[in-house]
């Protein structure tokens, strides 16, 4: 279930433009190799894709080509 | 007109309580509980495109008194509200009949009585920079790109004056608490609201849940293109779970309600009705 409703909340993120935020992987606590790759990995891609957009002010506005505020 | 002798009977011979319909006040129709002591009032009933969620005054009658028998007009939309609502346990099926009326439109029929054949038109500036009334959730995937679709989402959002215009017509959203007003989530009291996250919140609620009957889009002030939204997020849950809200006779496998959250469904008992009976 839980993988289902994971699945919701990204496409409903990506459906309003926030894809690829969000990640699920199960680890066990004798995998410490898995859990350091993972959040690694995760933590380039979230640094690649630069920060949160909601925190740039003309996007959280919603102005994108007139620029009002 | 036909329909209203059938309304007649069905208050004459005591199959309803109450049949809630349109009446014509003044020139505008408004929302009407007909019942056999006002019964001359039936000539004012009247069928239009007008719509508004006769399901959720039913369920308000019906929290207070479950054995009221409710005569409802019916539109398909109407329909699969009232199915959504009898597998949440919110309605009985055997206390609720429904009178049909026009819905689609077809040559072989004189008229249709439904607003939402006209669907409601994007402005230029709006198609610029926010979401098309009328675009299909996929086309909008297709068209614009991660930040522009969150760009033109937040326009939308922003426009939000907090009314909560669209929960309180929506004729499925019944929690005893609303998520939308729970302090850890939405602050009380101020504006502008805090987006996109109230809108999230009701889209996730909206999920496995939305008959997309189009009231909440009308009722908005702000023109937010929330049936759009609602119907992206049921066609999520018709992807991942395989599950059509107003379809079906079994409960969506997809729910913020149930298990141990508190946000259960306002329960139809006996002590319940017995704690409302004063008021």
């Amino acid at each position: 279930m839980t993988v289902k409703r994971i699945a919701f909340v990204q496409e409903l993120l990506k459906f309003i433009g926030l894809e690829g935020r969000l990640h699920l992987e199960w680890i066990s606590s004798a995998e410490a190799q898995k859990f350091v790759e993972v959040v690694t990995n995760f933590t380039e891609k979230i640094r690649a894709m630069g920060p949160n957009p909601l925190g740039i002010e003309t996007v959280a506005n919603g102005a994108m080509k007139y620029g009002h505020n | 007109m036909d329909t209203i002798k059938q309304i007649e009977q069905l208050i004459l011979q005591n199959k309803v309580d109450i049949f809630l319909g349109y009446k014509d006040l003044d020139g505008h129709l408004i929302p009407h509980g007909f019942t056999k002591e006002n019964l001359d009032e039936l000539k004012d009933l009247q069928i239009s495109d007008n719509r508004y969620s006769l399901e959720k005054v039913a369920t308000h009658l019906t929290e207070k008194n479950p054995d009221i028998k409710i005569g409802i007009i019916a539109r398909d939309c109407n329909k699969r509200a009232l199915n959504l609502l009898y597998t949440w346990n919110q309605l009985n099926p055997e206390n609720i009949e429904t009178i049909d009326v026009n819905c689609c439109p077809s040559p072989l029929k004189s008229h249709s009585d439904c607003s939402y054949l006209e669907p409601r038109q994007s402005g230029e500036f709006k198609k610029e920079n926010g979401v098309d009334y009328n675009i299909e959730p996929e086309a909008f995937m297709g068209k614009f790109d991660n930040n522009e679709r969150l760009t033109r989402w937040m326009y939308e959002f922003n426009k939000c004056i907090k009314c909560y215009g669209c929960r309180n017509i929506c004729p499925v959203c019944f929690c005893k608490e609303c998520s939308l007003e729970h302090p850890n989530l939405v602050e009380p009291g101020t504006l502008p609201v805090e987006v996109p996250i109230f809108h999230l919140i009701r889209a996730a609620h909206m999920a496995g849940r939305c008959i997309d009957c189009g009231l909440c889009e009308e009722a908005c002030p702000a023109h937010i293109p929330l049936r759009l939204l609602y119907r992206e997020v049921n066609e999520i849950v018709s992807n991942v779970f395989d599950y059509k809200p107003g379809c079906s006779d079994e409960k969506s496998p997809f729910s913020v309600l149930g298990g141990d959250v508190v946000l259960e469904p306002k329960p139809m008992d006996f002590k319940y009705k017995e704690k409302n009976n004063g008021l």
